[in-house]
C-alpha cells in the first residue's frame, strides 16, 4: 500500500538539497577571473521603455479637502477610489476632512471642523460636523471645460451649507529648464450660492435663505434652501510649475458673515487669497496661504489610493505542479485500490494536511474516493479566496495518488462549507504555464454551493477539540465629544475560544484597560431609552469581561446558512441570538433573517445586568450590484424599540478595501432621536495585506457616526454570516481569478 | 501643556502595549494587533540584519560549480537592482502550446518559467507576470523565432491582470562568441523587438504612448539551447539578465 500512495516529496527534497550544497560551494569559490564583459551587445532598451504602471496625477485639494483651488472648489474629480484625508488651518479655524472619490464622477466627504471663539454658541471652540457630495456633470474635453455641481454641509446644522456650480480647463505649460516635467494652467470659475454667494452677490435667481444659526439640531436635508438666495461668482486659476510645486491663486465669493463679520475672528480685507504648494510624496502634499488679505493658511493631505497598494503583494511561489506522467510511470501507481483501505486514506489525509499546513492553510476534512476528493480547508492566511484555492489545489495535486482526478475544494469558516470550487487534476498539470493562464483556469472550473459535510469524510485529528488563546493589545474610540473631540482607551485582551466540534464554538475574552480618558466623557442626554449613549458609564471599570458566548454555525440547506448564539454578546448587551441566510453560489441576491432577545449588561461588564430587556431582530436583503458595489437593506426593530430600515452601500474592492455609507429612518422623531435627527455614518477597512505587501486576512475597520444616539441602534453579534459567505461565493471568486495561479 | 501630558502619556502606553508579548496559540485567525506586533518586531529585525552589507556576487569557478552542483542552475539578475540568484531547474513539461516549458525556483521561493527559453512565467514577486505566450515553434530550434504578437499577462492593481498585446519581429544579429564562467560558446544572438500601445488599463502608462520591449537571446549555434539572455519581466521587475552556469 505504501508505494502505491506514491508522491512527488522525494524528488523536492533533492532539488532543495542540491541548492543548499551549491550555494556553500559557491561561497568558498577561488578568486575572481577576469571575464569577457557578460551580456555584451544587449540592446539598450530600458524599463522606462516599457510599459509601466503610473499612478494617476491627482489634482490638489482646497481648505475643505475636495478638489480645488484653495477656499474655492474646483470642477476636477480625484481617480477613482481616491481616499484623501487632509488638514487645513487659517485664522483660528481648522477642518480635517475625508474624501472618498465612490466612482469616476462622484465623491462624498466628510468634516470635522473646529472654529475657536465663534459668537453664538457656549463652547470656546465650535466643533461641527459635515457631510459633502459633488457630482462631475461632463468630462473636460478639447475645448470645453469639465462642470462640476457641488453641495456642501447639506445635512450638518449647515454652518458652510453651500452649494454650487463650476467649471474648469486646463492647458499644458512648457517645462521650466531642461530635465523639468511639462507643467498645468487650470482655469477654474463658477457659481456660488448660500455660503459662497455671501460676497459680491449677483442678486437671488429663486427664494430666500437664512443663514447660519448655531445651536440647531441639524442632521436633516435642507432641501428648501438649496440654490435658494444670492449667487455670487467666485474663480481662480492653478499653475503646476512642475511635478513638484503649484501655484494657486483665487477670488472668493466667501464673506465670513459668522466669523469676521459677527464674530471678529480675522479681518476679511479683500477677496484675493493666494498659496503655494509642494508635492512631498506622491501621496502627500502641503501648502502655505495668504489669505483675505490679512491671515496666514497652511494644508496638509495624504492621499491613498485602493488601487495601488502601499507595497505590491508578494506571495512565495509554490512548486510547480508536476504531471503525473513524470512521477507515476508505472500503471501499478494509478490503481485505485488504495481508496478502499481506510488505513491508506487516514495516510492519504496526513499527507494533504502537512502539504497544506506547509502554507498556512489547515485541513477541516477530506472525502476520498478512488477518483474523486472533496478538500474541506480553512484560510487564514489569505484574503482572497480565489488565491487560497488555486493553492490548496496545487499543493493536494503533488501529494495525491494518480488516480484522483477531480478535486472539489471546500473553503470552511466557523465549521460551514461556503462554496464548492470543482477543477480537474489534469487542467491543473496543463494549464499552469499556458498564455492566459488565469481565464483558461476560470473556463474550466465551476463554483456551486457547498454541500454538507459528508458521512464518509476523514476531520482533521488537529482541530476538533481545538483550544485557541491570544493576548494582544486593544483600543476603543470615542468621537466628536463637545469638550474633547477624540477619546481614546488603550489597553490588554486577553481571548480565548474552544471548538468541540465542526460549527460550535465557546469563546470569551477579558479586558484590562492601561490608560483612557472615555471614562470622563459626557452623560447622556437621551430621552429615549439609554440603549448606547451610556458609554462613558460602561467605561468607568478598568477589567471587563467583553464577551463570553457559546455560538453554532451550521447549514440547514443547500443554499441556506444559520447560526445561533447565546451568552455575553458584546460590552453592552448579553442573550440570545439567532440568524439565517439564504445565499446561493450564483446568486447576486442574499436574504436573511436574525432575531435576538437581549438583556442590557450591568456596567462593571461582568456577569450582571441591568433591568432593560428588549426584542430586536431584522429582515435583511443584501444584493451585489456588480463592480464591487454591494446594497444592504434591513428592516426591524432596533434597541431602543424604535421600528425602521437601514440602507446601506458599500464599495469593496478586490483586494479587500471597503467604503461605505449607511442612513437609519425609524419611528423615533427627530426631536427625541437629538443632534443629528437621524442615525447615519460612514464606514471604512484597509486592510493590513494591502499596507505590507504580504498575505494576511486582518484589515483596520472604522464605523464613524457624526453622533452617537439611542435611535436606531443595533446589537453587536460576533460572527454574522453575510460577508465570510460572500467572499467564497462565484461574483467574489471569478473577480479575483487572476490570482488563482498565484 | 495639557496636550502634551497627555501625548506623553499617550506614548507611554504605547510604548508598553508594544512591548508586552502579543501573541496567539491555536487554530483560529490571529488577531490584527498581534500580526501587527509581530510584523513590528520582524521590520525591526530586518533593519537590524540590514545593516550589513548588501551580499557580494560570489565569484564563480568553473572548478568550483563541476565540484559542487548537480543539475541545471541559471543565474538571474534583475538588471535594474542588480540582485541576483541561482534556480535550479524543477520541472521540464509539454502542455498544449509548442515548447517545453522549463520551471527554475529559487531557494527564497521565486519561480521562473521559461518556454524553450522565453520567459513566460514568474511567481513569488511583485505584480507577477501571470502569463505570456511566445513566438516558439514545435520541433523548430530553442527561442524565438518569425514575426506576431506576443500578450503578457501582469498581476495589477487591485487583485487584476492586465493584458499587453505587442507586436513582436525577430531579427538574427548574426554569430556571437560568449563567455560563461570560462567556458566560451559560439551563439547566433536573437533580437525580439515588441512594440505596441500601452494596455488596457487607464493606470498602465501610455495608453497613447508607444511602448518597446527588446528580449536578446544567446543560442548555441550547434545545440540549439540558450546560454544567456536579457528578458523583460513586467512593469514591476524590468529587464532580467539571465545565463546557464550549468546544464545538470
Amino acid at each position: 500500500m505504501g508505494l502505491s500512495v506514491t508522491t512527488t516529496r522525494q524528488y523536492r527534497a533533492r532539488a532543495v538539497l542540491t541548492g543548499l550544497a551549491m550555494t556553500a560551494g559557491l561561497l568558498q569559490a577561488a578568486p575572481v577571473l577576469a571575464q569577457s564583459k557578460p551580456f555584451a551587445g544587449q540592446s539598450n532598451a530600458s524599463a522606462e521603455e516599457a510599459p509601466r504602471y503610473k499612478r494617476l496625477p491627482a489634482p490638489s485639494l482646497n481648505f475643505y479637502g475636495t478638489s480645488g483651488l484653495i477656499d474655492m472648489p474646483s470642477a476636477e474629480m480625484q481617480p477613482d477610489g481616491q481616499w484623501s484625508t487632509s488638514f487645513s488651518w487659517f485664522a483660528g479655524q481648522s477642518r480635517y476632512n475625508l474624501t472618498f472619490q465612490a466612482t469616476p464622477w462622484l465623491s462624498a466627504s466628510f468634516r470635522y471642523n473646529g472654529i475657536r471663539d465663534l459668537s453664538g454658541t457656549a463652547f470656546s471652540t465650535y466643533y461641527d460636523r459635515g457631510f459633502d457630495v459633488r457630482a462631475r456633470l461632463w468630462r473636460e474635453g478639447h475645448w470645453r471645460p469639465a462642470v462640476t455641481i457641488g453641495l456642501q454641509d447639506f445635512a450638518g446644522t449647515g454652518v458652510y451649507a453651500s452649494e454650487y456650480i463650476v467649471a474648469t480647463k486646463s492647458f499644458d505649460t512648457p517645462a521650466l529648464g531642461s530635465g523639468r516635467s511639462p507643467g498645468r494652467l487650470k482655469v477654474t470659475a463658477g457659481l456660488g450660492w448660500g455660503r459662497l454667494g455671501t460676497y459680491g452677490a449677483l442678486g437671488s435667481l429663486a427664494g430666500n435663505r437664512t443663514g447660519f444659526t448655531p445651536g440647531g439640531t441639524g442632521g436633516s436635508l435642507s432641501t428648501e434652501s438649496w440654490f435658494r438666495g444670492d449667487v455670487a461668482p467666485f474663480g481662480g486659476i492653478e499653475w503646476e510649475i512642475n511635478d513638484r510645486w503649484g501655484l494657486k491663486a483665487e477670488y472668493s465669493s466667501d464673506a465670513y458673515l459668522a466669523e469676521s463679520r459677527d464674530s471678529g475672528i480675522f479681518e476679511r480685507r479683500s477677496p484675493l487669497n493666494f498659496g503655494l504648494e509642494y508635492q512631498w510624496t506622491p501621496g502627500t502634499r502641503i501648502g502655505a496661504y495668504y489669505l483675505y488679505g490679512s491671515e496666514l493658511g497652511i494644508t496638509a493631505q495624504i492621499q491613498l489610493n485602493p488601487k495601488h497598494p502601499r507595497v505590491p503583494m508578494q506571495v512565495p511561489a509554490l512548486a510547480p505542479v508536476l504531471p503525473r506522467n513524470q512521477w507515476a510511470t508505472e500503471s501499478a501507481h494509478w490503481g485505485q485500490d488504495w481508496a478502499q483501505s481506510s488505513a491508506s486514506k487516514r495516510q492519504v489525509r496526513d499527507l494533504v494536511a502537512e502539504a497544506l499546513k506547509s502554507d498556512g492553510l489547515t485541513l477541516e476534512a477530506i472525502t476520498l474516493s478512488g477518483t474523486e476528493v472533496e478538500l474541506r480547508y480553512r484560510n487564514n492566511r489569505y484574503r482572497s479566496e480565489t488565491l487560497a484555492a488555486g493553492r490548496a489545489a496545487r499543493l493536494i495535486a503533488n501529494v495525491l495518488p494518480p488516480s484522483v482526478e477531480t478535486f472539489r475544494l471546500v473553503p470552511v469558516r466557523r465549521g460551514i462549507g461556503l462554496s464548492t470550487t470543482v477543477l480537474r487534476r489534469s487542467d491543473l498539470e496543463a494549464l499552469e504555464f499556458v498564455p492566459d493562464a488565469p481565464d483558461a483556469l476560470a473556463a474550466v472550473s465551476t463554483v456551486t454551493n457547498a454541500a454538507p459535510l459528508a458521512a464518509d469524510a476523514i476531520l482533521s485529528e488537529e482541530l476538533y477539540p481545538a483550544f485557541s488563546t491570544s493576548v494582544s493589545p486593544y483600543s476603543s474610540q470615542g468621537y466628536f465629544d463637545p469638550d474633547q473631540p477624540f477619546r481614546l482607551d488603550l489597553g490588554v485582551d486577553f481571548a480565548a475560544s474552544y471548538t468541540p466540534a465542526p460549527g460550535w464554538r465557546i469563546a470569551g475574552a477579558i479586558r484590562q484597560r492601561l490608560w483612557g480618558n472615555i471614562a470622563n466623557g459626557r452623560a447622556s442626554n437621551s430621552v429615549l431609552p439609554h440603549v448606547r449613549t451610556d458609554q462613558a458609564e460602561y467605561a468607568q471599570h478598568g477589567t471587563t469581561l467583553n464577551n463570553l458566548y457559546v455560538s453554532r454555525h451550521w447549514q440547514p440547506g443547500r443554499n441556506t446558512y444559520a447560526r445561533v448564539t447565546a451568552g455575553l454578546l458584546e460590552s453592552m448587551y448579553g442573550g440570545i441570538s439567532g440568524e439565517m441566510l439564504w445565499k446561493p453560489a450564483a446568486s447576486p441576491l442574499a436574504l436573511g433573517v436574525e432575531g435576538n432577545y437581549v438583556r442590557q449588561r450591568a456596567f462593571d461588564q461582568r456577569f450582571g445586568f441591568r433591568d432593560y430587556q428588549t426584542f430586536t431582530g431584522h429582515a435583511s436583503a443584501y444584493l451585489e450590484l456588480g463592480k464591487g458595489y454591494v446594497a444592504q437593506v434591513d428592516a426591524g426593530r432596533y434597541l431602543a424599540g424604535d421600528y425602521g430600515a437601514t440602507f446601506s452601500i458599500d464599495r469593496t474592492f478586490k483586494n479587500g478595501w471597503s467604503v461605505g455609507g449607511f442612513f437609519t429612518r425609524t419611528n423615533v422623531s427627530a426631536a427625541d432621536f437629538g443632534e443629528g435627527s437621524f442615525d447615519k455614518g460612514f464606514r471604512f477597512r484597509i486592510p493590513l495585506d494591502w499596507m505590507l505587501g504580504k498575505p494576511s486576512r486582518n484589515s483596520f475597520g472604522l464605523t464613524i457616526r457624526p453622533t452617537q444616539r439611542d435611535g436606531g441602534q443595533r446589537v453587536a453579534v460576533p460572527g454574522r454570516l453575510y460577508g465570510s459567505v460572500r467572499a467564497a461565493h462565484r461574483l467574489s471568486l471569478t473577480e479575483q481569478r487572476a490570482r488563482f495561479w498565484e | 501643556m495639557k496636550m502634551t501630558s497627555i501625548l506623553a502619556r499617550f506614548a507611554g502606553a504605547l510604548a508598553l502595549l508594544t512591548g508586552l508579548t502579543a501573541c496567539a496559540k491555536g487554530p483560529d485567525k490571529t488577531p490584527l494587533e498581534v500580526e501587527l506586533v509581530q510584523n513590528l518586531r520582524q521590520a525591526l529585525q530586518a533593519r537590524r540584519a540590514a545593516r550589513g552589507e548588501k551580499p557580494a556576487r560570489p565569484a564563480l569557478t568553473r572548478a568550483a560549480l563541476d565540484a559542487t552542483v548537480k543539475g541545471a542552475f541559471i543565474e538571474v539578475t534583475i538588471e535594474e537592482s542588480d540582485v541576483f540568484a541561482y534556480l535550479s531547474r524543477q520541472v521540464s513539461k509539454h502542455d498544449d502550446f509548442p515548447g517545453t516549458v522549463e520551471v527554475w525556483r529559487s531557494e527564497d521561493n521565486v519561480n521562473l518559467a521559461m518556454r524553450d527559453g522565453v520567459l513566460v512565467a514568474t511567481r513569488g514577486m511583485p505584480n507577477d507576470l501571470l502569463a505570456a505566450s511566445a513566438l516558439v515553434h514545435a520541433g523548430g530550434p530553442k527561442g524565438p523565432s518569425g514575426n506576431g504578437e506576443r500578450i503578457y499577462e501582469i498581476a495589477a492593481l487591485d487583485n487584476e491582470s492586465y493584458k499587453l498585446s505587442l507586436v513582436c519581429q525577430v531579427e538574427d544579429l548574426g554569430v556571437k562568441r560568449i563567455e560563461i564562467v570560462e567556458l566560451t560558446y559560439r551563439t547566433r544572438h536573437l533580437r525580439e523587438t515588441c512594440e505596441g500601445r500601452g494596455g488596457q488599463a487607464e493606470s498602465l502608462a501610455g495608453s497613447q504612448e508607444r511602448n518597446r520591449v527588446v528580449n536578446d537571446y544567446w543560442i548555441d549555434s550547434r545545440t540549439g539551447r540558450i546560454w544567456q539572455s536579457r528578458q523583460w519581466a513586467g512593469p514591476e521587475l524590468g529587464y532580467l539578465r539571465i545565463r546557464q552556469l550549468t546544464s545538470g
